[in-house]
């Protein structure tokens, strides 16, 4: 016991300190006004509303699958990072650098696996999510345009993860890209001239392996970060999540 | 009292001038704005397509005639190419299902050429036999080099009905 | 200072004597005035707490299973040998199925186009806001086109051999009916099914259709896209 009052008093001392009180402007979230400070007076917590209903946060209304998505957005970003420390975009490096994860890298395949089931879960997450929000209703006015947000963000997760596919370039990943590549040359008029932007050629080898790449770590995930903030900005705005009357 | 004649004169000069400074010069910045938009997107389409691939070459020699006994097809791992004779000649072949890219095999015990990926069959002379290949497989030329090699060229796709008679 | 209370302020409980219209709610627009707020909490901290416990949840079950479940790595990329089956990512094996009963355009490019599509304008065309039932005035124009649809439907895939798209398509237009011919069954199931609107109808056979072609390309096709048992 004296340790943790011990404890209590430190922590006291420091949020009277001049440092901390210039980070949080304000006091201890103990009353309602301070706890209202504290979800709007924050960067990372603003786009959520400073009161909820009560019954948006059974399980059942939501099962927290857009929270779940968000997280496993948020594991595959830091798994992702760590993995570009080992990670060569050449043929046949890009290989290679799998092999090692696997074998000479410590904790390399605890991160590989990691960040390759983040990444399925999150496909069916956001897949399940998007279900349950029309059986819910949750796209009916005035949520109509966040939901279009959230078609655009399952585009984005399912070509994260095509992208994805190809990294490691082995068997799978090639022929699945084969495949998929060649599907959108049957687009009428624009497909081949597609197919070409996004391979950087007519075949897949280096030039495709470094678009992908780059794609996959750089111009995806910043369109995904910003459809996501959007998406939570509007819930707020449109006033909350649908809640139905047997969501008890 | 000049006072009724003033408000008078700005509305001949509008009249004279039905687009106002204002619009003028929003039209004009935002015309810049497009234009320069559109410029910047077709660039930027231009850097993304690369000019000089490092592909690898379409023409390839195929040894001798001889090296491929009558009524057989050999395939060309290399090249990804079938080199077919039949009593009636020669010829190439694409190993490319037309479908989605898969590679394809031949199948001696059904003489079929069969996709490993969406199941698409063809015969021996590239057509279509079953699955949801759209076109059969397209024929390269094959010509006898003057020292007596084949030489196949993959950019160039010929009729099923030139052979080449050995 | 008496007079402060000459007038009345407020508004008065009693609709007979003070009649007062808040708004109106036509067919055609949103009932949402209607909607109690409800009680309402502090988002800090009870949304931050369970979201927290959200996440923490995840991260073990994530964490446990990547220990034991590794992710596979074949053999390096060779374009000149095709492994067969090769096989797209699990969600795209939908599609891949597709793919192969119809010509590319159709299944590659057209389909797909078409379900984003429709995901992208359901909000704007749901005008059925109140949530009718589909059998709602057991209409016989509707059940008129209902039929024809399915029969264009069931042509149309027979016609391309697309068996895996047929089975649950006949299934869900065959329950689909059951409301129509059932409706005053007192199974809670039936009642269930007879309370759904269309919009509840085409998702359910959207779904039913995207699973089964999922699961049929992930555990059911094998070498040359040939059906195959997954325990054999």
């Amino acid at each position: 016991m004296a340790t943790t009052d011990w404890t209590h008093q430190r922590l006291e001392q420091l949020r009277q300190t001049r440092v901390w009180r210039s980070i949080f402007r304000r006091g201890p979230a103990r009353t309602n006004r301070t706890r209202s400070l504290a979800v709007f007076g924050n960067f990372a917590l603003h786009t959520l509303p400073v009161k909820v209903r009560e019954k948006s946060l059974s399980v059942r209304a939501t099962y927290y699958l857009g929270s779940i998505s968000f997280f496993l957005f948020v594991v595959l970003t830091i798994t992702g990072v760590l993995l570009m420390f080992y990670y060569h975009p050449a043929v046949p490096d890009a290989y290679r650098d799998m092999k090692d994860l696997i074998y000479v890298v410590s904790n390399g395949v605890f991160l590989r696996n990691l960040h390759r089931l983040a990444a399925h879960a999150m496909v069916v997450a956001v897949f399940w999510h998007m279900f349950h929000v029309f059986y819910r209703g949750g796209y009916k006015p005035p949520h109509e345009f966040n939901w279009v947000i959230g078609v655009g963000l399952l585009m984005v997760t399912l070509f994260l993860s095509y992208t994805g596919y190809l990294l490691p370039w082995d068997q799978l990943a090639f022929w699945a890209i084969t495949v998929g590549t060649n599907i959108i040359s049957y687009v009428p008029v624009l497909g081949r001239p597609i197919r070409f932007l996004l391979l950087g050629g007519h075949i897949i080898g280096q030039n495709a392996l470094l678009r992908f790449y780059v794609l996959h770590c750089v111009i995806l995930p910043l369109a995904a970060v910003g459809l996501i903030g959007m998406h939570f900005w509007r819930i707020q705005k449109d006033g909350g999540i649908t809640v139905r009357d047997d969501h008890e | 009292m000049n006072m009724p004649a003033e408000p008078k004169a700005p509305e001949k000069q509008e009249e004279k001038n039905p687009v106002s400074r204002r619009d003028f010069l929003n039209e004009i910045a935002g015309g810049a704005l497009t234009i320069a938009g559109l410029g910047a997107a077709v660039v930027t389409v231009k850097y993304a397509s690369p000019n000089v691939l490092f592909e690898p070459p379409t023409t390839f020699r195929a040894g001798s005639p001889d090296d491929y006994p009558v009524n057989s097809v050999t395939y060309l791992q290399d090249q990804q190419v079938y080199v077919v004779r039949t009593d009636r000649g020669m010829w190439a072949m694409s190993a490319v299902c037309t479908h989605l890219g898969c590679i394809t095999q031949w199948k001696p015990d059904s003489s079929q050429i069969a996709c490993p990926c969406h199941g698409s069959k063809f015969q021996r002379t590239g057509g279509v036999e079953a699955g949801p290949a759209p076109r059969p497989l397209p024929h390269f030329s094959l010509v006898l080099g003057e020292d007596g090699t084949l030489v196949v060229d993959k950019l160039e796709v010929v009729m099923e009905t030139e052979i080449l008679k050995v | 200072m008496s007079e402060k209370n000459t007038f009345e302020v407020g508004l008065s409980s009693d609709a007979v004597k003070h009649p007062r219209r808040i708004v109106f709610i036509t067919r055609k627009t949103s009932a949402k005035v209607k909607e109690e707020v409800g009680p309402q909490l502090m988002s800090f901290p009870h949304v931050i707490l369970r979201e927290t416990i959200a996440f923490q949840f995840l991260a073990i079950v994530l964490v446990v299973l990547a220990l034991f479940w590794d992710a596979p790595l074949e053999q390096l990329a060779n374009p000149l040998l095709t492994p067969n089956p090769a096989k797209a990512p699990w969600y795209f094996l939908g599609l891949q199925e597709l793919l192969h009963y119809f010509p590319p355009l159709v299944a590659g490019v057209l389909l797909p186009t078409l379900v984003v599509l429709a995901l992208v304008v359901i909000p704007y065309f749901d005008i059925n806001i109140e949530g009718e039932p589909l059998w709602g005035h057991r209409s016989s124009r509707r059940m008129k086109i209902y039929l024809g649809v399915f029969a264009v439907l069931f042509v149309l895939l027979a016609l391309y051999d697309a068996w895996t798209v047929l089975v649950p398509t006949v299934l869900v237009g065959v329950f689909g009916l059951v409301p129509y011919f059932l409706p005053t069954s007192e199974s809670r199931f039936l009642k269930f099914l007879g309370s759904q609107p269309l919009p509840w109808w085409v998702m359910t056979w959207f779904i039913a259709v995207a699973l089964t072609l999922t699961a049929v390309g992930t555990f059911f096709r094998g070498p040359g896209w040939s059906w195959v048992w997954p325990w054999s």
